[in-house]
């Protein structure tokens, strides 16, 4: 199975080799599709794939060193009562998250497919999309 | 019916029947439209105040009119040019009937000895409030398009390096204006939705350019026409009026404008048949940052709807800065006031006129400026 997770770190956790702990002990397959690092710590984004028992013992891994994770639903979220469905967001979305139906006009946020990258945040005219990583 | 119907009639039944079945067409667009404002009228102080300078919620109103009268702009931005908060965010907060902090100074007269003050005021509180936008509701637009090596913020859009992205914005085949090509049924007094109330046309647009390229069936090929429209702020919703930030260029204002358009006889029943596929529009570069920028090609609304155009080879994905949804709302309402009686047509009292050009600004001198 695959998952997505969001890690966020202290600049304690950022000096242990966690990705390849994650790769060598609890053999998951790990796709870094965000990563960021400054002095108050460190952020990643990462794609986990493995058998459901590796992923959930490498998250507890993480958890026991002081990594929090949270599921990728909760990095980018939409007020829906801001969009106006125009659709800016739908060109620069690298994974084709956001996507338009032609036939209502509605634009649709699938998350599952959102690795948080935060592109659409600055495009989006009515301001609805919000990073929260 | 909507012209989204009104084209699936035609399909099914030709042009003869649905000139002879149908009377109305509704059509709809909502997008960004940058010359847009309010006027207001904020009522007399004690005592009273000719105001000079004046900012409502902090972004500075146009003054320069009488004592209380300010135009506030949709691009307006205050000091620090924080664009998430501009001209247009101050009228949305209006329609959605806050409360905001007006201050105006002054140098005082006889008659009006106030130099300054600091209140609120709120849609209740005022006894104008009145949408005047000079240039809405273009009948075509550019696609904009990017060939530098760095992200560029326009007022078409975040438009990503090396051709990653293209925008565009009109609502296309049930866009107001390209379904009456020639101006026949919309002109000066044309009543209209706007923001969700109801307005009317005023003038043509500024920039107003009928002369414009055309395909043969009319609709034309680059930016033409466009109106000038009035309304009522205090009937307007936030649904269909919002204040948007394009990043890095400033903010504007988001307006839902229908427009019913009677079938007069074939000759409109052929016009309102438009399909994206018969609606072209020219892609620009907006990596050369000149007046002058060259037109890639011409693609038409069917293309850019697909979510893909080619550009130099590339397959570049495609963006719409005004709503189809939005639109398609609208055209719908407009629909249902007319069939319950709340809307009426309004034959307009005069008609654009057609031999306007288009002006370029250059730096000139006195005597050049005479010829």
């Amino acid at each position: 199975m695959k998952t997505k997770v969001v890690l966020t770190f202290s600049p304690e956790a950022s000096n242990q080799p966690i990705t390849h702990n994650l790769i060598a002990k609890h053999h998951l397959l790990v796709n870094i599709l965000r990563a960021e690092i400054d002095e108050v710590g460190g952020k990643m984004v990462l794609e986990l794939s493995g058998k459901a028992d590796d992923i959930r013992k490498g998250i507890d891994y993480l958890k026991d060193n002081s990594v929090s994770v949270r599921p990728i639903k909760e990095g980018v979220r939409r007020d829906d009562d801001a969009c106006t469905h125009c659709g800016m967001c739908i060109s620069i979305c690298p994974t084709k998250a956001l996507s338009i139906d032609q036939k209502s006009g509605k634009v649709s946020f699938n998350e599952e497919k959102c690795v948080a990258c935060g592109v659409c945040i600055d495009a989006c005219p009515p301001r609805a999309m919000e990073i929260l990583i | 019916m909507t012209a989204q119907e009104f084209k699936e009639f035609v399909r099914a039944n030709g042009i003869k029947k649905a000139a002879k079945e149908v009377d109305i067409v509704t059509t709809g667009t909502f997008g960004a439209m940058c010359s847009s404002g309010a006027y207001l009228n904020f009522g007399h102080s004690d005592p009273p105040i000719k105001m000079q300078k004046i900012w409502i919620d902090g972004i500075p109103a146009q003054a320069g009119l009488a004592a209380v009268d300010a135009y506030i702009g949709a691009t307006a931005l205050d000091e620090t040019n924080n664009m998430i908060h501009g001209g247009g965010h101050v009228i949305e907060d209006l329609v959605r009937g806050k409360a905001l902090r007006l201050r105006a100074t002054s140098y005082g007269t006889d008659c009006y000895p106030r130099k300054e003050i600091d209140t609120y005021i709120s849609l209740r509180t005022i006894n104008q409030a009145v949408l005047m936008n000079v240039r809405n509701c273009y009948q075509n637009y550019a696609v904009a398009t990017n060939s530098s090596p760095k992200t560029m913020y326009t007022y078409m859009g975040k438009l990503l390096p090396e051709f990653g992205n293209a925008t565009f914005s009109s609502a296309g085949e049930i866009s107001p204006l390209i379904n009456d090509p020639y101006y026949r049924t919309i002109g000066i007094g044309t009543r209209i939705f706007l923001g969700g109330g109801q307005g009317h046309v005023i003038w043509e647009g500024t920039q107003f350019n009928p002369g414009a390229p055309r395909t043969p069936n009319g609709v034309p090929k680059r930016p033409a026409g466009s109106l000038a429209v009035l309304g009522d702020l205090k009937q307007m919703t936030p649904d269909f009026l919002r204040g948007l930030t394009l990043s890095r260029y400033g903010s504007t204002l988001g307006i839902g404008i229908g427009i019913p358009i009677p079938i007069l006889d074939e000759e409109m029943a052929r016009y309102c048949a438009v399909t994206n596929d018969d609606i072209q529009a020219p892609v620009f570069d907006y990596g050369q940052q000149s007046r002058n920028r060259p037109v890639l090609r011409d693609v038409s609304y069917a293309d850019l709807r697909s979510g893909e155009i080619t550009i130099k080879g590339k397959q570049v994905p495609t963006s719409s800065l005004s709503s189809l949804y939005k639109a398609k709302q609208i055209s719908e309402i407009l629909k249902s006031w007319i069939m319950k009686g709340e809307f009426t047509i309004q034959e307009p009292i005069q008609r654009f006129p057609m031999d306007r050009v288009l002006r370029n600004l250059d730096v000139r001198t006195e005597r050049e400026a005479l010829q």
